[in-house]
């Protein structure tokens, strides 16, 4: 008997087919919108979270700062000294460390011709040592790694066409280095570094860049009196490493803050003392941006569930008018053996049939729509131009919201549908009859 | 010994609006039998409609008792009441009362839909009763394809689908030419003589000829009873 009232509803509904079709847009709309603000929100989160990958997630930062619930990393004291880079590598859960000092430059000047130079200005240029590039998974495109205490830079290559794409660097060419204090060094091209789309330092604080190693390029030289002799060292900002292996992360930053904090290391002894050590792991980063990436995301579903929301006032609003429109019918199908759960059934249905038929048409419209909105964000970007120019994002289906948003889609209809249903069913045969 | 179909006693319906109470019907007590064709009659406001609504069991006596075909309807819920009406009570109303989005063959087989019936066996029973009334051929036809008088017809054809012992026809002529009423009530005359107990609530006083009782009501009371 389910069947057969099942059969009537969709008759009705078929009877009404312009109304039935446009309570059927309002839950297609919003069960698609639902889709699309979800796909578009897990695409961006996976493709932030790539970018963050490719600079390794064993990898961490350690610097000075505030130690908190929220760390926070200032790079303005140079504390850190050679003597630290090596102790902290020789920590057991330690794989690599590398040193990151910055050397602010005025000009980076050629050779050239008659014209004996040609300048342009200045990029900023990072004293390490050669694993930064491991640490960072970079890797070079042409040549080799600088060799420590030589005149010899690694270059990206935003740099090669520095001087104009008919006159790009190359690895073999020599440049000339002119420091912020009026120096100016020497150097030979030894590598170029290769693209890369990860999003770490090296392509999005500054995307041109050179790597130099410290020896003899970085100057940032320490005045200190410990005891009573004033020596002069050379001291980081920030230091990079990288744990053993991904289980060991956790321990390796354990060892570097014991180190750092212990006394026996230089680091405590110039820094500041309102200052803590400050060690971010990239664990920790994605876990920072997957929660900021989470609130935005909850905000624009919650947003996109109101218009599913709106899609269910929409099927009340139409099964009412349905309802009264046919009190008369009601009157007659009671007057032939109608039970009030019969005619509940029937107006119950049409609505979750509308819920279920509109949710299935909004889930492919849905995916259909995240697909332009995924291709509209990744024209977006390329307009950006400069640190995101590289990369697009991908597609990323947020397929649980595809079951959530039809289930939705369904139970709105469903309850949308239990007042009108519930009023045709109470009514009073003999005034349903009468009804005019 | 004539067997009571409807056996109505101390029959009392007050409808109450607002603080001002209407009795539509005052101490009512009337005894049909097996067979009978009664015409109920009087003007608007007499009660008669009020009668024929609780005898259909669409509606509930406010006091008195009213025993349909052995059945005790004034202590029975709702569920009983819908499955009583449906299978033993066969409605005729002035306006038709059709399904508008049905054919005439589905608007015949629905009170079997709500008793269970499997597709097959209501449309079976259905093309009988459209063959019966005389329009095996307008089968698909909409109720607004068809003229009153076949609504009419595929009306009276649904009041007999559940095969019901007792047929309430309101005011069936009401809608319809003199000529065409007249059809009607020969196919209600034809049922009476079949065997189904016929009550026509009408204040049209020509057709009291067709039935073998006139019952007439004033002020929610039996006037007269012949």
């Amino acid at each position: 008997m389910m069947k057969d009232i099942f059969s009537m509803s969709l008759d009705a509904m078929r009877s009404y087919k312009i109304r039935t079709f446009l309570t059927l847009i309002g839950v297609i709309m919003g069960v698609a919108s639902v889709i699309m603000v979800t796909t578009a929100g897990n695409s961006v989160s996976v493709f932030i979270a790539d970018q963050w990958n490719i600079f390794n997630p064993t990898g961490m930062v350690i610097g000075t700062g505030t130690n908190g619930t929220v760390p926070q990393l200032s790079i303005r004291s140079p504390v850190f000294t050679t003597t630290d880079v090596e102790k902290i590598q020789q920590l057991s859960s330690v794989k690599t460390v590398a040193p990151l000092g910055i050397v602010p430059l005025n000009k980076i000047l050629i050779r050239n011709g008659f014209l004996k130079w040609e300048s342009r200005p200045g990029q900023t240029m990072y004293a390490s040592t050669p694993s930064l590039l491991e640490i960072l998974n970079l890797s070079l495109s042409e040549g080799r790694m600088f060799v420590e205490g030589k005149n010899e830079v690694v270059i990206s290559q935003n740099v090669v066409d520095t001087f104009g794409e008919n006159n790009p660097l190359s690895v073999g060419d020599t440049i000339y280095l002119r420091r912020v204090d009026g120096k100016t060094l020497e150097a030979e091209i030894v590598g170029i570094l290769a693209q890369s789309s990860a999003l770490n330092m090296f392509n999005t604080l500054s995307a041109p860049s050179i790597i130099c190693p410290a020896i003899p390029y970085y100057s940032t030289y320490f005045g200190s009196n410990v005891g009573t002799i004033l020596k002069r060292v050379v001291a980081y900002t920030v230091l990079l490493a990288e744990a053993k292996d991904t289980t060991q992360v956790q321990q390796a930053q354990e060892q570097i803050l014991n180190y750092l904090n212990s006394g026996s290391s230089d680091a405590d002894q110039y820094k500041d003392q309102s200052n803590d050590f400050v060690v971010i792991t990239q664990q920790y980063i994605l876990t920072r941006v997957d929660q900021v990436m989470n609130v935005i995301r909850t905000y624009i579903t919650a947003i996109a569930l109101i218009s599913l929301l709106i899609g269910g006032v929409g099927i009340a609003n139409i099964m009412y008018a349905t309802v009264t429109e046919r009190t008369r019918e009601i009157g007659m199908m009671m007057a032939v053996g109608a039970k009030r759960r019969d005619i509940l059934e029937l107006f119950l249905f049409q609505s979750t049939v509308i819920g279920l038929l509109g949710g299935l048409t909004g889930v492919i419209f849905g995916a259909t729509g995240s697909w332009f909105v995924v291709d509209l964000l990744n024209r977006n970007i390329q307009n950006l131009g400069g640190a995101f120019s590289m990369g697009s994002i991908p597609l990323n289906y947020a397929i649980e919201w595809f079951v959530i948003a039809w289930g939705i889609g369904i139970i709105t209809g469903i309850i949308a549908g239990l007042l009108p249903a519930r009023k045709a069913a109470r009514m009073d045969p003999v005034a349903a009859l009468r009804y005019e | 010994m004539t067997q009571n179909i409807i056996d109505i006693d101390s029959l009392t319906k007050i409808y109450q609006t607002g603080k001002t109470e209407f009795k539509a019907l005052n101490n009512v007590s009337l005894k049909i039998q097996k067979g009978d064709f009664v015409s109920i009659m009087g003007p608007s406001g007499s009660g008669k409609s009020t009668l024929m609504n609780i005898i259909g069991c669409l509606d509930r006596p406010t006091s008195g008792t009213i025993i349909i075909d052995g059945e005790n309807i004034s202590s029975v819920n709702d569920n009983q009441l819908a499955e009583i009406r449906g299978r033993k009570i066969g409605f005729i109303f002035q306006k038709f009362n059709l399904m508008p989005t049905m054919s005439a063959l589905k608007n015949i087989a629905l009170p079997m839909v709500f008793i269970g019936n499997s597709k097959s066996e209501r449309e079976q029973r259905a093309s009988e009763l459209l063959n019966k009334v005389g329009l095996t051929n307008w089968a698909t036809h909409r109720p607004s394809e068809l003229s009153g008088g076949q609504q009419q017809r595929i009306a009276i054809a649904r009041a007999l689908t559940n095969n019901p012992s007792i047929i309430l026809a309101d005011e069936p002529t009401g809608n319809l030419d003199t000529k065409t009423g007249d059809q009607i009530m020969e196919i209600l005359v034809s049922l009476n003589k079949e065997g189904k107990t016929i009550l026509l609530v009408t204040h049209e006083t020509s057709l009291k000829r067709f039935a073998n009782r006139t019952v007439n009501m004033i002020d929610g009371k039996i006037s007269e009873d012949t």
